[in-house]
């Protein structure tokens, strides 16, 4: 694993993958929760996007997320 | 549309009588595309009596149904919790209203490669005693990426009648819908998904267990394995990366702004010379046939009737290249990858990333740009975007500019005409933040977070569906507006003002009533240094159509219309001459000050028939006092510093 214990997912790297843990810090919770975003799901980095945000999968969904709300999401090494 | 809308003000929640089904999904899960492939010509697009929502509706009648049916395409919607009105539209719709008056059936259509999420809009359907089939779609995208999906247990987990499993190109595909609903008609109404709380308890509680319905349905109908990425992820390497993303962007931005401009100019060019011409020449030829030649009534039908439907005419096919290009934007799922590209970029002026394509076809024509509001899914944005619209410099403002900048200012004529333009650009930004520091105080905090569907081909016959329903929509709601305003200055202009020489139809255009509203407007300019009739005569007009503009300040001058904007002649001459007098002898700031009036205010009767469509009446009102103002208040300002200035 290219890192260990509770980060942001910003210090995820691209290509990695990560499980949710904890989403409170962001503004938008529900609507994160309401897109599949919520804590114990795993998220896949697939690669950066323009403007400093991520693209994402979760399953077979596939997400831009920007800075902000990587900042915002916590998240461990998957299981 | 059909008997059962009215034109009340009210939001109306009646259902057409006999069996009614409702479509209803997020957005790009191909919702439309089942509606086309279902309902085939025989739609109808409209807003809902009393909202801005629009709905398509068609009679169907699925084989092995009873009887024929009414199909309701409802707005593209995330949840049921009303945040804008499509959403509260289909909540009125489907949940809240009385037990009789629901739809028959609910087809959901839900996107297999986004199953997490759609399954939130399913969580609260079956709150209510609700037949639903649940249509999925896109499934060959979500097993590329790895999930294969079980339709009959998802079925047995959610309650639902029936899961078809849906390739729009393929009919069998489609007609088993049809049996899916005829035989969901038989079945009594299921009991509501039970739930452990309180109708009014905490909203957490209440989205904590729809979340553990959706994981449920998903551990028993889903399976997830490893995958490798399919073509859409491939496109979204490009369309989104850092600086590729923004390059596709700007050249499908700057394409959007060629077809929308040059492509549509001859059509508009040939459109006009045809109704100026032999359409002109034939509604002469017919009321000189029944004796009324020369009379007031030929003035009015071929001058102020012909005229004004010849104008909206010339916008069309304007709007159908722009709702073309929007339906091929949008069903792509485009749209969604442009929304990340410039959401940076747009966020630090205080806007939705998505506000950028309106914005940009505002500078050529505002109308279309209007419309292309649409693409904003949130309301509010989408009303903030379209009272900026305005603002932007369209083309016809541009000739204007370059007569007015050629009379007063020589070769700084260029200086002055591209300053307009980064006016246009500062008051988009300024007014912008003006609105949402006073209107919209929370809008534009949330950090981006956004789904990106699979990328599809657009089928052309949904997209020419769609096109067509729109510009047939375009026509009944703006066509009244846009003919009455052009009739009744025509009236204006040849009706004698009272104690007046000349005749209805027979006066010199300063002894017209619409010189003598001019001359009792004027004063209203006189703190901006323009309070003269002529100048207030033309910005009337301009009112109607910029591109009128100079063809009427001449009127009132008698004056030749010059063939050339960039020699003005004796209309300049006279022009000057008026400034010089309504100044005070200050007649550069006075000039200035009339440009960013012209600038500013209402572009024109299109773009308010175009906003009352997209936003409402009320709206529409409040953009001509918000232009109206700015514009006043802009140009009192010009006039008053320049003259201090010299």
């Amino acid at each position: 694993m290219p890192y260990s214990g509770l980060v942001t997912l910003n210090q995820v790297p691209v290509g990695s993958a990560a499980r949710l843990a904890d989403t409170s810090a962001h503004p938008g919770r529900g609507r994160l929760a309401a897109l599949g975003l919520r804590p114990g799901a795993e998220v896949a980095v697939l690669r950066r996007t323009s403007g400093g945000g991520r693209l994402l999968g979760v399953g077979p969904s596939r997400f831009a997320v920007d800075r902000a709300t990587l900042d915002a999401l916590v998240v461990e090494p998957p299981a | 549309m059909t008997d059962t809308c009215h034109s009340s003000g009210a939001v109306t929640t009646t259902l057409p009588s006999g069996g009614v089904v409702a479509l209803v999904g997020n957005s790009n899960v191909g919702k439309t595309t089942l509606f086309n492939a279902l309902s085939g010509a025989r739609q109808q697009i409209g807003n809902w009596p009393g909202t801005t929502v629009e709905v398509a509706r068609a009679d169907w009648r699925p084989a092995g149904a009873p009887r024929a049916l009414t199909l309701l395409d409802l707005p593209g919607t995330a949840s049921l919790s009303p945040v804008s009105p499509d959403e509260q539209l289909t909540r009125d719709l489907v949940l809240d209203s009385a037990p009789g008056q629901r739809p028959d059936v609910v087809v959901a259509v839900l996107d297999a490669s986004n199953l997490a999420r759609c399954l939130y809009l399913l969580a609260e359907l079956r709150e209510a005693p609700q037949r639903i089939v649940v249509v999925l779609t896109m499934t060959d995208v979500a097993s590329a990426r790895g999930m294969d999906i079980d339709p009959d247990a998802l079925a047995r987990a959610t309650g639902a009648s029936v899961v078809v499993v849906l390739d729009p190109r393929r009919r069998d595909s489609v007609s088993g819908v049809g049996a899916a609903v005829a035989a969901a008609l038989e079945n009594p109404l299921p009991a509501p998904r039970p739930r452990p709380f309180a109708v009014d308890a905490d909203p957490l509680a209440v989205d904590d267990d729809r979340f553990a319905w959706i994981q449920a349905a998903l551990d028993s109908s889903t399976h997830q394995h490893p995958s490798g990425s399919t073509w859409s992820d491939r496109i979204d390497r490009v369309a989104t990366a850092p600086v590729l993303g923004p390059l596709l962007f700007l050249a499908l931005m700057w394409a959007v702004f060629v077809v929308t401009t040059t492509v549509a100019a001859p059509l508009q060019d040939a459109l006009d010379s045809l109704v100026a011409g032999p359409v002109s020449a034939a509604a002469a030829a017919l009321l000189g046939a029944v004796g009324l030649s020369g009379t007031a009534v030929e003035g009015f039908v071929v001058d102020g009737l012909v005229a004004g439907v010849g104008m909206l005419l010339t916008f069309v096919p304007l709007m159908a290249l722009m709702f073309l290009l929007l339906s091929l934007l949008e069903s792509s799922g485009y749209m969604a990858r442009a929304a990340v590209v410039t959401d940076r970029a747009m966020r630090a002026i205080g806007l939705p990333g998505r506000a950028f394509l309106p914005l940009i076809v505002g500078f050529g024509c505002n109308v279309p740009a209007i419309s292309a509001t649409r693409v904003l899914p949130d309301a509010r944005q989408r009303l903030l975007t379209a009272l900026l619209v305005p603002f932007t410099a369209c083309s016809a403002r541009l000739t204007v500019f370059v007569l007015v900048g050629a009379t007063f200012f020589g070769s700084n004529a260029g200086h002055v005409v591209f300053g307009m333009y980064v006016l246009s650009i500062l008051l988009v930004v300024g007014v912008g933040f003006l609105l949402r520091a006073t209107l919209w105080r929370t809008m534009g905090t949330d950090p981006l977070v956004i789904d990106l569907p699979a990328y599809h081909l657009p089928l052309p016959r949904q997209v020419a569906f769609v096109t067509w329903g729109r510009v047939r929509a375009f026509l009944r709601t703006a066509g009244g507006i846009i003919v009455a305003t052009v009739a009744v200055v025509w009236a204006l202009s040849n009706v004698p003002a009272p104690g007046a020489a000349g005749s209805l139809g027979d006066v010199p255009v300063e002894d017209s009533v619409f010189a003598a509203t001019a001359e009792a407007v004027a004063p209203v300019f006189a703190p901006a240094g323009f309070g003269d009739w002529h100048a207030t005569s033309a910005l009337m007009v301009g009112f109607v159509a910029k591109e009128a503009v100079i063809s009427s300040w001449a009127q009132t001058y008698s004056a030749q219309e010059p063939a050339d904007p960039g020699d003005p002649g004796d209309l300049g001459d006279a022009v000057r001459a008026d400034f010089v007098a309504s100044s005070g002898g200050h007649p550069t700031a006075a000039v200035l000050a009339f440009l960013v009036f012209l600038l500013a205010y209402t572009p024109c009767v299109a773009t308010l028939a175009a906003l009352r469509r997209e936003v409402g009446t009320r709206w529409m009102l409040a953009s001509i006092a918000i232009s109206g103002t700015t514009a006043w208040l802009l140009a009192v300002a010009v006039f008053q510093v320049g003259r201090l200035l010299g």
